[in-house]
């Protein structure tokens, strides 16, 4: 059981590194909570925007204040799976086969417009995000800790991209979109000598051990079985759902329920109330629902039917 | 259920939200103590059913305490089982004796249509007594049990007690408890238990207490109106019995003399053999058709607004026939195989009288005073009372002149008995016969002539009813026994002690007896009619009878003056059904009050519940599906802080945050109630929704 000491010291080093992103990032503190809410759950982000609204400043940001390796790979359509996972090359000198580490040998990896890249590099990408280890010849090699990937993706009605597989989507943990800033920020942003987007000036305000810790500890945050139920209820909601053709998994719910913990913990609680779930429930489970054909004719999304859900299923009663 | 522990008994504080005493008067004996006083209560209201079975009803009361001493042998089902199994087995023996050679279920199930045909109320006999004895031992035993489960702790007391608070009002037609006395006792045990020794009980309880209050207030006092009568769903046996008229025995009487007919011990009261209601012209005829004592058919003519009851013991020593001696209205009688015409109150058996037969009459005998009748009136409609089937002129003509100066029914009643009496002399060897010419001879005959001015009591009632009837008067004649002195103990009722009386019915009195024969018989006194005569004296000399012979001989009764009749009137009593309303609201305000104070108790959690109860009466309750800060958010300061102290009370494994959530709860409730309507503020602390809610 964790208490409420570490729940506080916690929600202090969340909120250091919150300032700290937000130093590069003006304006979007939700986003970057959430990005780290998904770091410390052990899971990894999904930024869905149009090109120039800040995804990969974000990460970068994120990458700097955390103090760990960071590594970018630019996905384009004849990038292979050898280029992001690392390959076996020849080394003369001592006459051995040697290992070289791809880019996702990094606590932060950027994969950047994922969805310009063929599906089978794609898949290189996601198996690693899944299984945290790389298999070259026969030999895993296990990627650092904490290791988190945030891949940024154009929406998919633009030109030359490869959707992402459903199956695919369920990996990430979270999915959100930044969004324009308002416009006091956006004047903040466009201000020279601001220091918007200067990744150099992040200060690096914990260590990737720490990090590792304190994810390890929130797993342990007490979750009252009437949340549980809560949570359960959700998923049968969306299964029962007639505008879906596939609801949420058990492994969507899981996630959820890990979520919540870090964030509950983030508000400086040390238990999870309704509304956690409530709050973390979009980017958690929105991604992982698929539309029948009828209803992506008509326009619904997601997010929507998510939202209905949500306002249908009642609320676990205090007693 | 919370378990009661003697040695927690006393004064405390309950800590987890402060400054709410907690008083638990003494624990387990205190509760059965409550249950055993709710369950006396009823049951010895559900005694007045009966005859003097208080005791029995009583004892019956605490038999839920032998089950609960079984309890601690077998399971409580068992032990149910068993007092129920013990007390049937006690009926049937007890109720075996009246329907011999039948199996047991069959006499179990037949007491209750028994008591259904019983008279009100129904004498103490085992087999009267069982059905009732069996509910409450049945009630008794399932509430003593319920109250030792948590659930039910309050529920069943106040079932128990509706259930048989409800067969009392049932079967006495509310009669048992008329000012609704009885129904507020049992809500204020009720009340009180629920407050002091439950208070901290399950949430349902109010709800189901304020919906049984109502129904208990609402049946008592719906009932003795219009209500359900139960004994309208058992078909009363119904003899037809073409029996004699009585009548034309009076002289046969009159001549034996001395023979003795029966003794009575008891008041001195005159003695009814037969009510004559029919009048064909030519004789007098009694009811046909007979049912038990008890069927609830009411008498055709309500019953007077004043009576008192008489009891006798009778023993048959001469007297014959199948006419039943009895008292006033029967209510009672010891006899099974008696059986009684409603209307009418004439007694039969149907085998026959037999000489030593022995039994008790209690009955109703109406008592009004003089003044009460002075200015009563007649019901129009009682046209069976005033039939005169082709009246003769003469007789019409000689009625209309006796009372021509009367006023009011009552002194046309005096005027006609003064009018019979005067000049003619009671005559045991004198002709018999009631037909309309024999009447004529009796009344208006030439010196001389067989049977002219002279007669027995029945020329004299018959004279008198006739000539009543054909001014409008409802009359019956009645053949009975006079009044006779007690010696040793005893009243010997002889042959010539046989009589007959008419009898006047006046609407809210009742039927008053009149006596032609000698004029101070047992109606009236004399003092008042002497009044009356008095009054009347110019014309109430002796009227000229016609000379006209019976030609036309077809005339309709005189009609009745519209001012001297009247539907009959209703005593005008207290209108206590509009307590009704007070009660249910005091009933609720109670409920919710009681619910409040629990929430009280009950921390944070307790406090959002306060909170939801307010939006709900204001009309603003938030959808299921939005969370507590959501909703807290809305009504300030007060309510995000309400929302945190709940959030972790409810879902955190170790609450640590130390506020007074019940100040914060009243600070969003007044915010809430700002917000209201005003016909919801108005309505707010006796609206009984949120005791729906969970």
């Amino acid at each position: 059981m964790i208490d409420t000491g570490e729940v506080s010291a916690f929600r202090d080093l969340h909120t250091r590194l919150g300032d700290a992103v937000e130093s590069a990032v003006r304006g979007k503190r939700d986003v970057i909570d959430l990005v780290l809410v998904a770091m410390f759950a052990g899971g990894h982000v999904l930024l869905e925007d149009v090109p120039g609204t800040g995804k990969t400043t974000l990460a970068r940001a994120v990458a700097g204040a955390l103090g760990g390796v960071s590594r970018r790979v630019q996905f384009t359509p004849d990038l292979l799976p050898s280029d992001v996972t690392g390959t076996s090359v020849y080394d003369p000198q001592t006459g051995q086969i040697r290992f070289r580490p791809g880019p996702v040998f990094a606590n932060i990896v950027l994969a950047d417009e994922i969805n310009r890249a063929a599906a089978k590099t794609q898949s290189a990408l996601l198996e690693v995000m899944e299984e945290r280890t790389v298999t070259i010849d026969g030999v895993g090699h296990a990627v650092p800790d904490p290791f988190l990937v945030v891949a940024t993706q154009n929406p998919i009605d633009l030109d030359g991209t490869y959707r992402l597989p459903e199956a695919q989507l369920d990996r990430f943990m979270v999915r959100t979109s930044i969004g324009y800033p308002s416009v006091e920020d956006e004047l903040d942003v466009l201000r020279p000598g601001s220091g918007a987007g200067r990744i150099a000036d992040v200060r690096t305000v914990t260590s990737p051990r720490e990090v590792s810790a304190f994810s390890g500890r929130l797993s342990l945050l007490h979750v009252a079985d009437p949340i549980l139920q809560y949570v359960s209820s959700l998923g049968v909601g969306t299964r029962s759902d007639e505008r879906l053709r596939l609801g949420t998994s058990t492994r969507g719910l899981r996630t959820l329920v890990r979520c919540a913990q870090v964030y509950a913990a983030s508000k400086g609680r040390h238990f999870v109330v309704p509304q956690d779930v409530q709050d973390i429930a979009d980017p958690v489970l929105a991604h992982r629902l698929v539309l029948t054909r009828e209803s992506v004719l008509a326009g619904v999304t997601t997010s929507e039917v998510l939202a209905d859900v949500l306002s249908r299923v009642p609320v676990p009663k205090p007693a | 259920m919370r378990v009661w522990r003697p040695g927690r008994s006393g004064l405390r504080i309950w800590s987890s939200d402060r400054f709410v005493p907690r008083v638990w008067l003494g624990g387990v004996v205190m509760k059965y103590a409550w249950v055993a006083a709710i369950l006396l209560v009823a049951s010895l209201q559900l005694a007045q059913a009966w005859d003097g079975a208080f005791v029995y009803f009583g004892l019956a009361a605490f038999t839920g305490f032998l089950a609960l001493l079984l309890k601690r042998l077998v399971p409580a089902g068992l032990a149910a089982l068993a007092v129920m199994v013990l007390a049937m087995s006690g009926g049937f023996f007890a109720a075996r004796g009246a329907s011999p050679d039948r199996d047991p279920t069959w006499v179990l199930l037949d007491t209750v249509p028994r008591l259904l045909t019983a008279a009100r109320p129904a004498p103490a006999t085992p087999e009267l007594l069982v059905p009732g004895l069996l509910l409450i031992i049945g009630v008794s035993t399932v509430t003593v049990l319920s109250v030792t489960k948590r659930n039910t702790a309050l529920f069943v007391p106040a079932l128990g007690a509706a259930v048989l608070y409800v067969s009392a009002a049932l079967l006495t037609t509310g009669r048992a408890d008329k000012y609704g006395l009885v129904a507020l006792v049992l809500v204020v045990l009720l009340a009180l238990g629920w407050l002091i020794i439950d208070r901290r009980g399950p949430v349902v309880p109010p709800a189901v207490l304020a919906t049984a209050l109502a129904a208990l207030t609402l049946v008592a006092f719906v009932l003795p109106t219009n209500g359900f009568e139960p004994r309208k769903l058992v078909t009363p046996p119904v003899t037809n019995v073409a029996i004699a008229n009585p009548l034309p025995q009076l002289a046969a009487w009159a001549a034996q003399g001395e023979a003795e007919l029966f003794r009575m011990r008891g008041p001195e009261v005159p003695v009814r053999l037969v009510t004559l209601s029919r009048y064909s012209g030519a004789s007098w005829e009694a009811a046909s058709t007979y049912g038990p004592l008890g069927v609830v058919d009411a008498p055709d003519l309500p019953t007077g607004g004043k009576f008192q009851d008489a009891s006798v013991d009778l023993t048959i020593t001469g007297l014959q026939g199948e006419w039943l001696p009895g008292v006033g209205k029967p209510q009672a009688v010891s006899l099974s195989n008696a059986m009684v015409d409603p209307d009418t109150g004439s007694l039969v058996v149907a085998d026959g009288l037999r000489t030593g037969l022995s039994y008790t009459v209690r009955g109703t005998l109406e008592t009004p005073a003089d003044t009460d009748l002075s200015e009563a009136k007649v019901p129009v409609d009682a046209t069976r009372y005033t039939a005169l089937p082709r009246l003769p002129f003469t007789l019409a003509e000689y009625a209309r002149q006796a009372t021509q100066s009367a006023r009011t029914p009552y002194e046309k009643a005096v005027a006609l008995e003064q009018v019979v009496r005067l000049n003619r002399r009671p005559d045991a060897e004198a002709p018999v016969g009631s037909s309309y010419a024999r009447l004529e001879t009796f009344l208006f005959g030439a010196a001389g002539e067989s049977g002219a001015g002279a007669g027995t009591a029945e020329q004299f009632a018959s004279a008198y009813a006739v000539l009543a009837r054909a001014v409008g008067l409802p009359t019956r004649v009645v053949v009975g026994f006079q009044p006779v002195p007690e010696q040793n103990g005893e009243r010997i009722v002889r042959a010539a002690d046989a009589t007959a009386w008419p009898e006047v019915y006046f609407s809210g009195w009742g039927w008053v007896a009149f006596d032609p024969v000698s004029g101070n018989g047992s109606g009236p006194s004399a003092a008042s009619k002497r009044e009356v005569l008095n009054r009347l004296a110019s014309t109430t000399a002796k009227p000229t009878p016609t000379s006209l012979p019976s030609v036309p001989p077809l005339v309709q009764p005189t009609p009745v003056q519209p001012d001297a009749v009247a539907a009959p009137e209703k005593p005008a009593g207290f209108p206590f059904w509009v307590f009704a309303p007070v009660l249910l609201l005091v009933g609720l305000y109670v409920a919710r009050t009681a619910r409040r104070v629990r929430l009280r108790a009950a921390g944070p959690v307790g406090a959002w519940h306060e909170v939801l109860d307010s939006l709900q009466l204001a009309g603003l309750r938030p959808r299921a599906s939005r969370t507590v800060p959501d909703v807290g958010r809305e009504w300030g300061d007060a309510g995000v802080r309400l929302a945190v102290l709940v959030d972790e009370a409810a879902f955190a494994p170790q609450p640590t945050r130390q506020e007074d959530s019940w100040r914060l709860a009243r600070q969003v409730r007044k915010a809430v109630r700002r917000k209201a309507s005003w016909w919801r503020k108005a309505v707010w602390a006796v609206d009984p929704r949120p005791l729906l809610r969970r």
